[in-house]
């Protein structure tokens, strides 16, 4: 141990630690401030950032001991008396943060970066946040709010904090909790750690494909400071975000499916003692014969044992999945034009900045665990079936979580085990999951490949679309089932198809699971066709942005597999970025090298069938609202930076004609608020908002009732706005609180519960539920390359995007899922992939996997587009999933116009794109000299 | 894991006193400078080290110092600094280029020119947890019989990793190493053994000081580095040219081989020539986010375009 005096925020810490311990463990755990996150531990990401004598290092790769007698300013130490830093506010103001996890870090180096008085152009300040990843917001916002702040200092003239606009629904606003997550005050799951919590680390399979034939846990149990060694045949019973996919348990049990599996676990006094015991179980494993490719797992497996013994065939594959309307042969045949493409498609990570952390503790209430998770429901659940225990006994808490994108929204085995190991210890434990064990946790995109064939006629209409896909599932179900089918009915739509088919194989490998990752299920499937109808324009001489325009759905129609389609913004989509890109007088007129493309996009808003059957509405709201005037919204749905606790205040808020400040949202608490799905599928707005807004009205009524009694005024003459309740002539004017003392009255505080139950929807036939939502968005994007000929390298200059969103309630927070989903896809189709070397994951870490800095990202031009979706609460539907679609293909097809290759595999990399410029050249004509 | 009990954390305030030190913990210690190389070595478990030697403290290394015939940077000063430094801005330029093309701004503000010389090589199957390494076999450079990226070979080709060794080396720079009871100077170049086991060739506790750059040679340089991102990423090739004033011509190219990949010449030879010893001399496997074959075919490219971009400049 060493002693170590800091200054931290003007506070001086005399503290005993351990010589080699970091900054970031010492600012954490032993000067207890939360507010400084871990998100790689080796210096890749930034989340870490404080700043050490004003200057700002990574806390995660600074050891303690080099800042002895130093002053520490950590995002805590910013705010002055309580009023928060101008930067703080700027990043509020301008919706530059969403799940808040990489905020501090940003905040920090952004503010030395403007005292510093560097260069406070937009590249400059790019390049000083060039070391800190964002996930959520494409930097946009954050660069205006740094940009903003950095004019006010130059100026001498900081504005105050820009007022928000009056009224609720289609006002821009921060998240509620923005300025919380801008100070470092908002809690994480690792920052809710319980004291005296144990914790729990894991030993993972170092084979694919083994049987476990012994475990001795002797050695282990030997060491001093260890409480106990789990193995898997303590949690026998499997579980799955799936009912039909019930394949997975806590810990492996008889045989390991994929390197990284987790074997046994340790609960221990400290982390160094719980990785030290792990290392001292000795496991025995017979590695037997493994399956990595999607090759491997469609071939019949001959003497050797599948992954999973419940398959139905001789060979690994889980999951067929086949729909067909109409006539594909014919539709081909009769095709005038008919292009036909192979793609392959590598797997991605949803790269959230917070790690996967839980913790967990018993009492009379049962079981209690906080988690970070999109879906505390299906926790909820799985909890109780896996841990043996009635449903009432299993309490989930949501705290702030750091990003999810689909990569929370599994029960996951960590969270069985803390829950297990806290029973058996009688201890509360914890734990947070390194950078590695997250991406060995995955459950992210599906590594794909797929043939697709679509045919069209001469004059550009889209006659015929087949599709023959496989997808490689990994070691276990996940959301797999929805995704086999996710990546072909998801293609029925935006264009209007006749003749349609599609053929999915999910199959099991030896791998870490796939899952479900944000524009589930159909972004590489989107990839494939709008690449197709890109080269089908290109041959038949039409703009690729008038063929769309000539195959899309009108709203209000039918789908061929009988999708409901209502509101509609195709159009209104492709015409805003070919109008604002200048895509008519640029597109094919750019100079050899740089090129324009456009791509599509099509999403469910909501699945409209429930995970598990049963008759439960979707989305239960429920409303509170006491003497003190002050309405208080419990749900069950899971923000996770996306910011639908915003939405569902919003809602209530525009219903009541109440502001901000008379209205509190609880969300996703199993024990305290009604059940909502979660977060996935992108259906909070729709499902939940729906749900706010009936819940909302009932109070609604309840309060005209009484004023109408109390005050003898019809009630229909009541209006609700500026915290008032007023009759139209005003005779009858009472502030909120005397309406609610009216409501009140004899009665106390009243609640009332509202819901959402999705109308029945689509075909008859098996299958016809798959893809259906009571809602569909659309979306374009026009992408901006530069291609280098000679190293094949790419760079996204510019992109457009438009997306239709029915209407957005809160636009600030639409832009940035926006921007968010674009950054996203840019990483997919640029940078990022998992690379495996026999099954191994070779970058498991933020420096390896390449999420795109700032100054990877391009500038990118935001457009919301409004249909009025005539069943989303306001008119609202999905903003956070779909706008990823279109974005992939249309750098792909701009990589055409600029060098006249067509890409056919993600992520799209320099040498792939060179070695197509030169068997291009080898074809006919030579390279075209770069000006 | 960090038992605490037997780890050390010295902060000497001399280079002497550091060099004593080491002395003192002659085969368990570690020089520590910024830190941002070593410290994500020792958190994947690649290096367990009892005692660290923080230099940070020892002020005469973040000196920058002209004299008559040689620009002194200490071995401390930091990427960042260097970056901006107006005397290494009035004299060599493209050593600002390459300390710029290192990680992150927020790395830059930590990690140091010496530091960054001594970079540990990298390889996709080193640079991995214990956890990792064990489960992938153990490869030749921690403690495994067999170089795993090359299937089976029985040398290491973990790859040169700093970008200002190239940039330095085509200058011509020079070292100054303390080691005990001497001081001794070196070539940058011979820094560099060119085996991925063991990448430096340093004398036991030799203390880095100094890096020495020639004035007064007239150096025109290009430098040029691939990756995927345009920050964070370590580099997958790295080229630096340079072209004195004499005509005197050289090629030095990282991070395709454990060493850097020297050719010099005059300004007189074929270039082609030139480029294409490098070219052959690199030994490149795959053990990067990029494949062989492509990292080997961008070392003309780039190459080229270093000397197209000397080309300009002399134009100009």
């Amino acid at each position: 141990m060493a002693r170590i005096q800091l200054t931290i925020n003007d506070r001086e810490h005399d503290l005993l630690i351990g010589a080699h311990d970091m900054l970031s463990t010492v600012i954490r755990e032993n000067a207890g401030l939360k507010g400084t996150k871990v998100g790689c531990s080796q210096g890749s990401c930034g989340a870490c950032t404080v700043l050490v004598n004003d200057e700002p290092v990574l806390a995660c790769i600074t050891p303690a001991m080099r800042c002895h007698q130093a002053r520490i300013t950590t995002i805590e130490g910013l705010a002055l008396q309580g009023t928060p830093h101008l930067l703080q506010q700027k990043f509020v103001e301008k919706g530059a943060i969403q799940c808040g996890f990489c905020t501090p870090g940003m905040v920090l180096t952004a503010l030395h970066h403007v005292e510093q008085a560097h260069d406070n152009s937009v590249e400059g300040i790019k390049e000083a946040l060039s070391g800190n990843l964002c996930r959520c917001t494409g930097y946009k916002k954050i660069i205006e709010a740094v940009a903003e702040y950095a004019q006010e200092v130059a100026s001498g003239n900081a504005v105050p904090t820009a007022e928000v606009a009056e009224g609720m629904v289609g006002t821009a606003r921060p998240y509620l909790e923005a300025a919380r997550k801008a100070q470092g005050t908002a809690t994480y799951a690792d920052d809710l750690a319980p004291a005296n919590a144990l914790h729990v680390r894991f030993l993972r399979s170092p084979h694919p494909h083994a049987r476990i034939l012994r475990i001795d846990k002797s050695a282990a149990l030997a060491l001093p400071g260890v409480r106990y060694v789990a193995t898997g045949e303590e949690l026998p019973t499997p579980f799955g975000v799936l009912p039909i996919s019930q394949d997975e348990t806590a810990m492996a049990i008889g045989k390991t499916r994929y390197i990284g599996e987790i074997v046994a676990a340790v609960a221990a006094d400290t982390e160094a003692i719980a990785n030290k015991a792990c290392s001292l179980v000795q496991v025995d494993y017979e590695p037997i014969r493994s399956f990595l490719t999607m090759d491997d797992s469609l071939a019949d497996t001959g003497e050797h044992e599948k992954i999973h013994a419940h398959t139905r065939g001789t060979n690994n594959v889980h999951k067929k999945a086949e729909l067909r309307f109409g006539d594909q042969a014919k539709g081909l045949a009769e095709a005038e034009v008919v292009s036909r493409m192979d793609f392959t498609m590598e797997g991605v990570n949803h790269g959230f900045t917070e790690p996967h952390a839980a913790s967990a503790y018993w009492d009379e209430n049962g079981l209690t665990v906080t988690t970070a998770t999109q879906v505390t429901h299906y926790l909820h659940r799985a909890l109780a079936k896996v841990l043996e225990l009635p449903l009432h006994r299993v309490r989930v808490i949501k705290p702030t979580v750091g990003g999810g994108f689909g990569g929370k929204s599994d029960p996951f085995p960590h969270e069985m085990i803390v829950a297990h190991l806290a029973r058996r210890t009688g201890r509360p434990t914890r734990t947070c999951l390194s950078r590695e064990e997250v991406f060995l946790t995955n459950h992210g995109r599906h590594p794909s490949r797929m043939t697709i064939q679509l045919g069209a006629d001469r004059d550009g209409t889209l006659k015929v679309l087949d599709a023959d896909i496989v997808i490689d599932g990994g070691a276990y179900g996940s959301f797999g089932v929805v995704t086999s089918y996710y990546n072909g009915v998801l293609l029925q739509a935006p264009y209007k198809l006749d003749n349609f088919g599609f053929v999915t194989r999910r199959v099991y490998t030896n791998k870490p699971q796939s899952g479900a990752m944000r524009g589930h299920g159909a972004v590489n499937s989107r990839f494939a066709v709008e690449s197709l109808i890109d080269d089908i324009s290109h041959r038949i001489g039409m703009d690729p942005v008038e063929m769309r325009m000539k195959n899309f759905l009108d709203a209000n129609t039918l789908t061929v597999g009988q999708y409901r389609i209502t509101s509609n913004g195709s159009r209104e989509s492709i015409q805003t970025v070919a109008r604002s890109s200048g895509w008519g007088d640029r597109r094919g007129h750019l100079p050899y090298g740089r090129g324009l493309g456009v791509g599509c996009g099509f999403f469910i808003s909501g699945s409209a069938l429930p995970i598990i059957r049963n008759d439960l509405p979707q989305s239960t709201v429920h409303l509170k609202v006491d003497f003190d005037g002050r309405v208080l919204i419990t749900s069950g749905a899971n923000d996770i930076g996306q910011g639908s606790d915003t939405m569902l205040a919003i809602i209530v808020g525009e219903v009541l004609g109440i502001d901000m400040e008379r209205l509190f949202v609880l969300g996703a608490d199993t024990l305290l608020t009604p059940v909502d799905l979660g977060s996935y599928s992108s259906r909070v707005t729709f499902m939940a908002g729906n749900a706010a807004k009936d819940a909302a009205e009932q109070l609604r009524a309840a309060i005209a009732d009484a004023v109408a009694a109390r005050h003898d005024v019809p009630q229909a003459e009541l209006v609700f706005a500026g915290a008032r309740v007023h009759s139209n002539d005003r005779r009858v004017d009472l502030s909120w609180e005397e309406a609610i003392e009216a409501l009140t009255a004899g009665r106390g505080a009243v609640s009332v519960s509202g819901k959402y139950i999705s109308p029945k929807l689509g075909g008859d036939f098996k299958g016809a539920g798959a893809g259906l939502s009571p809602s569909y968005s659309f979306g374009a994007c026009v992408a901006e390359v530069e291609v280098d000929p000679r190293t094949g390298h790419v760079k996204v200059m510019d992109v457009w995007g438009a997306h239709d969103c029915g209407k957005a309630l809160n636009p600030m927070a639409v832009e940035g899922q926006l921007e968010g989903s674009w950054h996203m896809g840019i990483g997919q189709a640029l940078s990022e992939e998992m690379r495996y070397h026999e099954g191994l994951l070779v970058n498991n870490n933020f420096l390896d996997y390449r999420i795109p800095t700032t100054l990877d990202t391009p500038t990118i031009h935001t457009h919301i587009i409004e249909t009025m979706d005539p069943e989303g609460p306001f008119g609202a539907k999905e903003c956070g999933e779909g706008a990823l679609h279109p974005v992939i293909p249309a750098i792909a097809n701009a990589i055409y116009d600029a060098v006249g290759v067509r890409v056919t595999k993600l992520p799209i990399h320099a040498e792939h794109v060179l070695a197509l410029i030169k068997a291009k050249a080898a074809q006919n004509e030579p390279i075209p000299q770069m000006p | 894991m960090n038992t605490h009990t037997d780890s050390l954390y010295l902060r000497p305030l001399t280079a002497h006193e550091a060099v004593r030190m080491a002395g003192e913990h002659l085969n368990d210690h570690r020089y520590l400078a910024g830190g941002t190389d070593l410290l994500v070595n020792r958190f994947q478990g690649n290096d367990a080290t009892p005692c660290l030697i923080d230099l940070s403290g020892i002020e005469a290394l973040h000196q920058v110092t002209v004299t008559d015939q040689w620009l002194r940077i200490g071995a401390l000063v930091r990427l960042n600094d260097l970056m901006t430094d107006p005397a290494v801005h009035a004299e060599f330029p493209g050593l600002q280029v390459a300390a710029h093309a290192v990680g992150s701004p927020m790395i830059r503000r930590t990690a140091t020119l010496g530091g960054n010389l001594l970079c540990e090589n990298r390889c996709s199957f080193y640079n991995q947890s214990e956890w990792w390494r064990d489960a992938v076999g153990r490869c030749l450079k921690c403690d495994g019989d067999i170089c795993i990226a090359t299937g089976g070979r029985k040398a290491c080709f973990s790859k040169l990793s700093s970008d200002t060794a190239p940039m330095l080396i085509a200058l011509d720079a020079q070292l100054e190493v303390a080691v005990p009871g001497d001081m001794i100077t070196m070539p940058v170049r011979d820094l560099y053994t060119g085996d991925g086991m063991a990448p430096f060739a340093l004398p036991p506790a030799a203390l880095v000081q100094a890096v020495m750059l020639p004035l007064g040679r007239g150096f025109r340089t290009a430098f040029r580095k691939l990756r995927r991102r345009e920050a964070v990423d370590f580099s997958s090739l790295t080229t630096a040219v340079s072209v004195d004033a004499a005509g005197k011509v050289r090629i030095v190219v990282g991070a395709v081989d454990p060493g850097p990949v020297v050719v010099e010449g005059t300004a007189a030879d074929n270039r082609a020539d030139l480029i294409r010893k490098a070219f052959k001399k690199a030994r490149v496997i795959d053990n990067d986010t990029f494949p062989r074959t492509y990292r080997k075919e961008m070392i003309t490219v780039f190459l080229e375009r270093c000397f197209a971009e000397i080309d300009a400049t002399t134009n100009n």
